[in-house]
């Protein structure tokens, strides 16, 4: 790889340019999927990390935990349902709490203890054995969310829960968010609205009996009972209305920025051939193969993307790990970096395509044709 | 043994409904070690000749044979690979990469062809040492003069050791004084390898370093 290697010796500034140009982008698009990774997780942690496979909506509330409740008689029909293992109600809502610090939204997803709905892992602590424990998010630990700290829900004669573990990502949209028992979210609504006479369910977590395809059953769940949509975890994350929407603008500027990739690159290489085309031209007169010349074009395309990639990804973690800790914390996931320096290695391939193009299309007969200096 | 035969070999290129003849039916023989001079005015076909000679263009009709070689049927590819192992060319404009030392555009010849590289840099060395430039090996194309960019193009041309060099207006960009330097330098680098060579010039002058001159005029060969 003479040709490749010693043209980027010779032209340091103009590839080192590149270079920098491709790591400022790619430090954008990694520190973006941190940025974002970190929200959605936000959004919707206290979901994705509990432990029940399914969950089941009122079909009004289009997929939406805030917008859902369900009817004692269907919370019934949904334990009956063939191959249903197990049901248990989980209530959700948001309450103004009074912490050691200063009142607080919070968000309380109860559930039965020691049944579905609980948080899958905690980090510290343990999960709660009575009515007036919780577990919290470790990422509002120093909002007055610690273990040991003790809240309370405020309304009329609103329960009051201690702090007993920490789970990693339980937080429901971007709020502090407390696991509690099903009695103790009854008890908070009850606090906040008094003259209501029946606290109903926000959903029902249902467990497939063994051999029981998920899918299946909730297709199923759908078939049998009026009014429910059933959905796996992971659909419930997905088609949460918020993350859908905060998804499809981060699809659009990550779309943009690997687009900007494939630009630079393609049109630096471009230039660049034709900015060479008779000393290109004169190789091949002289019997260079086209797929050397292409060969040494990947290898100098390769060189300025694992720079930049370095440069970029490098600055992206050193960002991340130095930002302040604030309400979204900052993920970089191994997986999701790797997958985007694979595309843009891809990528940056295809905007060489059009210089790689130029290069097979060289004419070498024009070798005795070009007239001008005498190199 | 010759080391080049051109047998009724013509080149027609087409213009619209029309056709320009580039070269009329043309017979050509230079042997093992010859200097042939090929002089003719602008336009006369000389350079077309030299490139059906060298590979780079396919004559319409006729037959191409260098040494044993022949080249008249190849495909791109072949010619290609023909024209890397087998033939030495300077041309008149563009004769070295300008972002490779003297010695590395000797270098990449060997590379592109996958030849050894220890054997190469003993080569390219000695090619360099031939021609005096052993004390420019690392300098640029840019910070080399005129006749140095030459002689280093003479150089890349033997290279890969050819039984044939094809050299198109080799003086064009210098003066009478470093254009005669350098033929003699040709002619020296040639005849002391045995080698044939085809000297395309407009410059009559040139002959002088030349066995045999032969003229062509309007593509048509004249001896």
């Amino acid at each position: 790889m003479l040709l490749a290697l010693r043209e980027v010796i010779r032209a340091k500034a103009r590839f080192a340019l590149l270079s920098g140009a491709v790591g400022l982008l790619v430090f954008l698009i990694v520190f973006q999927q941190a940025l974002f990774g970190g929200l959605i997780t936000s959004f919707i942690g206290a979901v994705e990390n509990q432990d029940a496979p399914i969950l089941v909506f009122n079909d009004q509330a289009r997929s939406n935990v805030e917008g859902s409740f369900l009817l004692p008689a269907q919370a019934e029909a949904i334990s009956r349902v063939d191959g249903v293992a197990d049901s248990r109600l989980i209530g959700q809502n948001t309450f103004t709490v009074a912490t050691a610090s200063a009142p607080e939204d919070a968000v309380l997803f109860g559930y039965t203890l020691g049944e579905l709905g609980e948080p899958r892992t905690l980090r510290d602590g343990r999960l709660p054995l009575g009515p007036n424990e919780a577990v919290a998010s470790a990422a509002d630990a120093d909002k007055g969310f610690d273990i040991g700290d003790t809240i309370e829900i405020l309304g009329d004669d609103g329960p009051t829960v201690t702090i007993v573990g920490l789970g990693e990502d339980l937080r429901w949209s971007v709020a502090p968010t407390l696991f509690v028992s099903y009695e103790t979210f009854e008890a908070a609504q009850a606090a906040v609205n008094p003259d209501a006479t029946v606290v109903l369910p926000s959903l029902v977590a249902v467990r497939p009996a063994d051999g029981v395809d998920i899918d299946t059953l909730t297709d199923t769940i759908d078939a049998q009972v009026d009014g429910v949509e059933a959905l796996t975890n992971a659909e419930a994350v997905a088609q949460n209305p918020g993350v859908q929407g905060v998804s499809s603008s981060i699809t659009i500027i990550l779309a943009l920025a690997f687009v900007v990739v494939i630009l630079v690159v393609g049109f630096f290489f471009l230039i660049l051939t034709v900015q060479k085309a008779k000393p290109l031209t004169l190789l091949r007169a002289i019997g260079s193969p086209s797929s050397y010349l292409v060969r040494n074009l990947i290898v100098q395309i390769a060189v300025v993307m694992t720079a930049g990639i370095v440069i970029g990804v490098g600055s992206a973690l050193l960002v991340a790990a130095v930002s302040p800790t604030g309400d979204v914390p900052i993920e970089v996931e191994v997986g999701s970096v790797i997958t985007t320096v694979v595309a843009l290695f891809v990528l940056a391939m295809i905007g060489g395509a059009v210089s790689i193009r130029r290069v097979l299309r060289i004419d070498p007969i024009r070798a005795t044709a070009d007239s001008g200096r005498t190199l | 043994m010759t080391a080049l035969v051109l047998d009724g070999v013509r080149k027609v290129y087409p213009s619209g409904d029309d056709e320009i003849v580039a070269v009329h039916t043309a017979d050509l023989a230079v042997g093992d070690d010859e200097i042939l001079a090929l002089v003719g005015p602008s336009g006369s076909g000389k350079t077309t000749l030299l490139s059906i000679a060298g590979g780079l263009l396919a004559p319409t009709a006729g037959a191409v044979r260098v040494g044993s070689t022949d080249i008249s049927g190849f495909n791109q590819k072949q010619l290609t690979g023909f024209r890397a192992s087998s033939v030495g060319f300077v041309f008149q404009a563009v004769n070295l990469v300008p972002f490779l030392t003297a010695r590395e555009n000797l270098l990449v010849v060997a590379e592109m062809t996958g030849q050894p590289k220890g054997p190469a840099r003993r080569r390219a060395d000695q090619l360099l040492d031939e021609l005096g430039l052993t004390h420019r090996t690392k300098n640029l194309p840019a910070q080399l003069s005129g006749g140095e960019r030459q002689r280093v193009a003479i150089g890349r041309a033997l290279m890969n050791e050819p039984g044939l060099v094809l050299f198109d207006e080799p003086t064009s960009a210098l003066d009478t004084s470093l254009g005669e330097q350098v033929m003699g330098l040709i002619r020296d680098e040639v005849k002391g390898r045995g080698t044939a060579a085809v000297i395309v010039t407009h410059d009559t002058r040139m002959t002088e370093f030349a066995d045999r001159t032969v003229s062509i005029i309007d593509g048509y060969l004249a001896a």
